[in-house]
Order: structure tokens, then C-alpha cells, then sequence
């Protein structure tokens, strides 16, 4: 399922220009670009898992990024261990 | 919920920049995508969260210490977590394999399980309308076609292509947001109808007009097709409607070409023609046929 940029903003409740800001870091990649951006639900529990870290685990702005940068490679390592018991146990 | 003190493992005394310290603390620790592994994690940040919200809330402490209210129904509503979308991770846009460029290096496993998702979200595809002639697709054409970032393209416009159909470019989209490859532009073709000719699949159509004089006698007559002019034989006594098939003058397709088809329109002259108009009154034809005998009841 696909979301708009006003649905996201709505359902991550989140303002446009917090969004911009977080998407110009890098730390939500949706697709399409300017005014047809296209928002997963993968992009969605992004959100909030940012929201989060800021709010519940008191995170910084610098610390955010280098934390999604972190487990983005933590859930590398995992596909990558699935994958490699899949392979063995086949 | 049980106590949100005993939760939270602070004193009904502590301040409220204290339980704040306290939570954060314990929320970096069980966080479910801070341990994307351990399935209890979900239950116990859900339990400190829900003991947080409500030790936060001055007015739910406040009447919680005068014990006016328990802490039930205060959990936060269910929330999805980062690590249950990432384990699938269709489109790997948030993979990094940048972090593993050491083990890729050294090992081919490796290399394929890591190396290849390197920031890896493609770029958008873009759309653009492309509008052609009925006679490039018929023969086939190349234009110059303009990129989103002002440079232009040469595009090839095979022969054959079909009203809506999509040519690719690949890479020549929008740029990726990460490192990943530029996405494609699709050019949907739309086809600009000729002023005689038509497509049927493979086979080009043509109505040709000619006159009573061509159609009775037969003759040589000049017809246009997709590749040129040709001269094309009436036979002796075409009627409107017969078809003449031109083989390989339709679409050029290298292997198995399309046909030309001619169909004929008897034309009579535009002016009242006496001449005519006095043989045909005296004109009667040896065994006249019922030309509508099809329509007989």
C-alpha cells in the first residue's frame, strides 16, 4: 500500500515541514520525487521508530541519523544470517 | 498495568526530571528496534512507555498517589515497529551495505549477500507522452527526445509499436536519493492518426478511389504506400470494396513485414455526366444478376 505525502504526515502525525527535513537527512527515502512522493508502511513505522528515538529515547538530531545508520546495517547482518541458514539448510 | 513505579523501578518520591532520566534510560535499552531479536522487548518497552505516560501526566500522578485511580487502561495504542517491516524489507531503499565493504571484498559469499545492497533505492521512474506519427510506426523512426534534466536523447522508434505501449530508457529517470541507479523513463507512445492510412496489426490500409472508367477497363494507377509511390495494376472489373494485397509494404518489421492493403472505391464523377447517363439508357446488360441477392427474404 502506498501513501500520499498528506496521508503520511496524517498517520505519522508529523508536520511537512519536519517530514522535509527528515527526508533531506536521508532518514526516509520514499519514492517518486517533489510532489508525487510515495510513502510505504515500511516508511510509515520509519517514522515512527524517528519519533521514538527522539521522544522516548531522548536521541538528539545528530544522534538520530547515526542510530538509523546503525540498525539499517544491524538489519543487513540479519538478512544476511537468514539467507545464509536458508542456504545451509538447503 | 502493575505499579508504574515498580515499572519504571524509581521511588513514589522521585521528581519528575528524574522519571524522565529513568525512562529514557530503560526505553534506550528495550526499545524493540534497539533489540530487533528479542521478541520480549515489545512487552516490556510497552510496560515502561505505558508507566511513563502516565507518571508524566501531573493530574494521573497526582490522583494515583491519593489513590483516587489505578493505572489500568493506559497503555499506548499498538504501535508497529521498525524491525517487523525491515525484516522484509522488499526494496532494500534502507539497506547499507557501505558498513560490510571489508567482508565483500574478501569473500564472494559475502560480497553477494552484502555488497550488493549498497544504499540501493533506485531513482523514480518518470513518465512522458510521447507522440508519434502513424507513418513512423510504420517505418520506423528515431527522434530526439528531451530529458527531465535538459539534455536530450536519441530515441529509437522501433517499427510496429502499438498506441499506449511504453519504451524504457533505462537510466534515464530521476536520479536516486541515495546511491542507488537512476530510475527509467517510460515513454508512452500515443499515435497520431494518418490522413489515409490505417493500422491493422501489421497491415497498413489504404481506401484507393478509382474511377468507373479504371474500374470497367482496368488499368495502371498511381498509389500511395507507406515507402513511396508505386504503380499499382486495377484489374479489369474491380468493384468498390475489392482489396489488393501489397506483400510487404505494411509495417517494415525486419523478419515478417505487414502487408499493404489497397481496398478500392469505384468513384463516379463528381459532375452529371450526359454521355454517360445516355449509354447507360440505352445500355442493357446480356443476363442482368441480382446484385442484392443477399438481402432477399
Amino acid at each position: 500500500m502506498t501513501l500520499t505525502l498528506s496521508d503520511f504526515v496524517t498517520r505519522a502525525k508529523i508536520d511537512r515541514a519536519t517530514l522535509e527535513i527528515w527526508i533531506e537527512e536521508e532518514w526516509l527515502l520514499p519514492r517518486g520525487r517533489f510532489d508525487t512522493l510515495e510513502f510505504s508502511e515500511t516508511d510509515l513505522a520509519r517514522a515512527q521508530l524517528i519519533q521514538n528515538l527522539i521522544d522516548d529515547l531522548g536521541v538528539n538530531t545528530e544522534g538520530v541519523g547515526v542510530a538509523l545508520h546503525l540498525i539499517d546495517q544491524v538489519h543487513d547482518l540479519r538478512r544476511a544470517l537468514v539467507e545464509l541458514t536458508r542456504r545451509r539448510r538447503s | 498495568m502493575k505499579d508504574p513505579y515498580e515499572a519504571l523501578g524509581v521511588a513514589r518520591t522521585a521528581p519528575n526530571e528524574e522519571i524522565k532520566k529513568v525512562y529514557r534510560r530503560l526505553a534506550r535499552k528495550h526499545h524493540p528496534d534497539v533489540n530487533p531479536g528479542d521478541k520480549e522487548a515489545e512487552a516490556k518497552f510497552k510496560e515502561i512507555s505505558a508507566a511513563y505516560d502516565f507518571l508524566s501526566d501531573p493530574e494521573k500522578r497526582r490522583r494515583f498517589d491519593a489513590g483516587e485511580i489505578d493505572a489500568s487502561g493506559a497503555e499506548r495504542p499498538q504501535q508497529k515497529y521498525y524491525r517487523d517491516f525491515a525484516a522484509e524489507d522488499g526494496d532494500g531503499r534502507y539497506a547499507s551495505g557501505s558498513g560490510f565493504a571489508d567482508f565483500a571484498d574478501t569473500d564472494e559469499l559475502f560480497a553477494e549477500l552484502l555488497g550488493r545492497r549498497r544504499r540501493s533505492a533506485r531513482g523514480a521512474d518518470l513518465q512522458a507522452q510521447l507522440a508519434v506519427d502513424l507513418l513512423e510506426t510504420i517505418t520506423g523512426a528515431s527522434r530526439q527526445l528531451p530529458l527531465p534534466d535538459g539534455s536530450t536523447i536519441n530515441l529509437t522508434i522501433p517499427p510496429g509499436v502499438e498506441d499506449g505501449q511504453v519504451l524504457r530508457l533505462k537510466g534515464k529517470g530521476a536520479a536516486a536519493p541515495g546511491e542507488g541507479s537512476p530510475g527509467d523513463l517510460m515513454a508512452v507512445i500515443s499515435i497520431r492518426p494518418h490522413r489515409f492510412f490505417r493500422r491493422e496489426g501489421n497491415d497498413v490500409r489504404i481506401d484507393l478511389p478509382i474511377t468507373l472508367k479504371e474500374a470497367v477497363l482496368g488499368a495502371k494507377v498511381k498509389a500511395p504506400t507507406p515507402s513511396g509511390v508505386v504503380v499499382l495494376t486495377v484489374p479489369k472489373g474491380s468493384t468498390s470494396g475489392t482489396v489488393l494485397r501489397l506483400k510487404g509494404k505494411g509495417v517494415a518489421l525486419p523478419k515478417s513485414p505487414g502487408d499493404l492493403l489497397v481496398t478500392l472505391k469505384v468513384a463516379l464523377p463528381k459532375e452529371p455526366d450526359a454521355e454517360l447517363e445516355a449509354f447507360l439508357a440505352t445500355w442493357s446488360p446480356k443476363g442482368e444478376e441480382d446484385v442484392r441477392k443477399e438481402f432477399a427474404p
